[in-house]
């Protein structure tokens, strides 16, 4: 435990912290970081550097590595594979993103609410939220897409769905928390109201554990769009989409594996990538709860 | 004192029974739900099976046409009466076993589901038993070299293994093990050429009934990988629950006591160490069954492996509406009981918890 210095100002300690967080950086981290922002930019940036347009069919069906004209070949309809790869980022990441920041939103909502009010409210909030998690949440997502048909909306809401109550259940418990704390027994007293104490008051000392649950989230999440399109219930061709693309391809197994491996390496790595930015958080959080 | 100690030893033997009688009295009340959830879910989310399927592969036609292709659907799912009524109609049936007919060959749902989920409980089992070993080694060798390089990278594994999609892991598994290596085969259950004819359907009890034993070793190598592809998100957990109870049980005083007996390590791991970690993989193994049911449809799918999982996808994908609920029942029906195994299990191996 450090005694606060005179001379410890916001900045100061700001910049002293930030030395050393980069001090503690391992390098599977930092990796992780680089990935995940690369990705990110690839999703957003990429398509409009590829002049290639990802449906236009040539000729050349099953184009090996290194073909002239499609560095990674093409895929059996005779459609740029690199093309393919960087327009087929966005959908996943995107489904990832969204359906984690709708789950992030409800599920903090709900936690919130239940942790800060207690009693009655809290045993039916959460005793609901428990019993969306008992159901296997892929099965989740394929019972609501088998009703409203395949498609980017019903993916985002059922991921959405399935992924809220976690973010509820960790937000609830470290709300909980919290409310034993004297800064909350302090703005009670001053007369805050409970929306402002949960937001202004609260919320902000969830920050880290929240970040580290939304990185985890986005990660499984991305591995569900996949999987969802893979399956051949998620985004619908001929939108290039990674998931769907493994799928496609998988005839040709023998014939041209780099049309699998790509996909399926991409998915991996941003998922890995995602889960590991997630653990470099958590890390870096309980650093400075030990400062 | 003793008048207590007598009257409550009888009443301890008999609590675990009793425990277990009460928690299987749960089933049909939880089953209850399930069904009531599903139905209802089926339902109130916008948009009806009768438009899906009624809309589905009718190119060219009218839109008049259409409409009484959704009004016939309608009608012949019954999905024209009052909601309270369908539900009582459904439960009835249901509790018959009578889940309706596959629109597609006419099939019975019951038949096809008798079909597919032993196929599915073979894969999902298989992928248990592997992650506990897989998962149980990992861990006591992370907590042994507690704070080395091996149990650093054990434990980023750990971290990473349960958000791993399983489809770019299986494919990934054929490529490298199927097609490169060539040491397993690329999809199914078994190959056709052994003309296996199904009794049981569980091919290992097949093979003893129907004195098969050629047909064992192609089973195995069909089932490694999916179960592998499956395990490895299970195993993560395991090996992170087993590391840290390892490293908690270690340092308390019974464990003292058996090393100061001259016990060697050997014995304090397998018969004091590991027994105290039984619980949280048992508690891991209820936890996770339900995603490792999800995943068993996405890995059914990669290596068309026919189980309830495969068959939920192409219900789905044909709008088959009957087939669908009756396979998300059945699957249902397999986590809820893994689940009173679980909560058995859990009474068995810690008396603590039967007081509760």
């Amino acid at each position: 435990m450090r005694v606060t210095q005179p001379s410890d100002s916001v900045p100061l300690s700001l910049r002293s912290l930030a030395a050393r967080r980069f001090g503690a950086v391992s390098w599977v981290g930092f990796a992780a970081w680089i990935i995940v922002i690369a990705f990110l930019l690839l999703a957003v940036f990429g398509p409009l550097f590829i002049a290639t347009d990802p449906l236009r069919q040539t000729p050349g069906a099953l184009l090996p590595i290194g073909s002239p004209g499609h560095p990674l070949g093409t895929d059996n309809l005779g459609r740029d594979e690199l093309s393919r790869l960087v327009h087929g980022a966005r959908p996943l990441i995107g489904i990832a993103l969204l359906s984690t920041l709708f789950a992030a939103l409800i599920g903090t909502t709900i936690g919130l609410i239940a942790g800060y009010s207690g009693g009655w409210i809290d045993q039916l909030l959460m005793r609901t939220t428990d019993l969306v998690l008992a159901f296997p949440s892929l099965l989740l997502i394929i019972l609501l897409v088998s009703v409203t048909g395949a498609g980017p909306f019903p993916l985002v809401t059922g991921i959405t769905v399935a992924m809220a109550p976690s973010f509820a259940r960790l937000v609830r418990a470290l709300c909980a928390r919290e409310m034993a704390r004297d800064y909350v027994t302090s703005a009670t007293l001053a007369g805050t109201r409970a929306p402002r104490i949960m937001l202004v008051e609260i919320l902000p000392n969830l920050t880290g554990p929240l970040l580290v649950q939304v990185m985890t989230t986005i990660s499984v999440a991305a591995g569900f769009s996949a999987g969802m399109s893979y399956i051949g219930l998620g985004i619908q061709p001929p939108q290039p989409d990674w998931g769907y693309m493994v799928q496609a391809a998988q005839q040709f197994i023998y014939s041209q594996p780099s049309l699998i491996i790509l996909p399926a390496t991409c998915t991996l790595l941003f998922v890995v990538a995602c889960n590991f930015v997630g653990d470099d958080l958590r890390d870096r959080f309980d650093l400075r709860r030990d400062l | 004192m003793t008048l207590v100690m007598r009257l409550s030893r009888p009443l301890r033997s008999r609590t675990l029974g009793m425990l277990i009688v009460r928690r299987l009295l749960l089933v049909p009340l939880v089953l209850f739900a399930v069904v009531t959830i599903v139905f209802f879910a089926m339902r109130l989310i916008p948009g009806s099976p009768a438009t899906t399927l009624g809309v589905a592969g009718t190119e060219g036609l009218s839109s008049k046409q259409i409409q009484e292709n959704i009004d016939a659907l309608t009608k012949t799912l019954g999905l024209d009466r009052p909601l309270l009524e369908q539900f009582g109609t459904y439960l009835l049936a249901v509790s018959r076993l009578d889940l309706g007919y596959s629109f597609f060959g006419s099939n019975s749902v019951v038949s096809l589901l008798k079909n597919t989920l032993p196929a599915t409980i073979e894969l999902v089992f298989t992928a248990m038993i592997i992650a506990v070993i897989l998962g149980v080694v990992t861990g006591v060798v992370a907590a042994m070299r507690r704070g080395k390089a091996l149990d650093s990278i054990i434990l980023a594994f750990a971290t990473v293994s349960f958000s791993l999609p399983w489809f770019a892991l299986g494919v990934l598994g054929i490529i490298v093990f199927s097609v490169q290596l060539g040491w397993l085969p690329v999809l199914g259950r078994l190959p056709t050429s052994l003309g296996y004819q199904p009794t049981t359907n569980f091919v290992l009890l097949d093979a003893i009934l129907q004195n098969r034993p050629d047909l064992v070793l192609p089973w195995i190598e069909h089932l490694i990988l999916p179960a592998l592809t499956l395990a490895i998100s299970m195993a993560g957990f395991i090996t992170r629950m087993v590391r840290a109870s390892v490293l908690e049980v270690l340092g308390d005083d019974f464990i003292r006591t058996a090393r100061m007996k001259g016990l060697d390590e050997w014995h304090i791991m397998s018969g004091h160490v590991l027994r105290n970690s039984s619980l949280p993989v048992v508690t891991v193994l209820g936890l996770q069954f339900g995603s490792l049911l999800g995943g068993s449809v996405i890995t059914e799918t990669v290596f068309s492996y026919p189980g309830v999982g495969n068959l939920l996808v192409s219900a789905v994908n044909q709008h088959d509406y009957l087939l669908v609920q009756g396979a998300v029942f059945a699957v249902a029906l397999l986590f809820i009981l893994t689940n009173v195994v679980v909560d058995i299990l859990y009474y068995v191996l810690d008396p603590r918890l039967r007081k509760a």
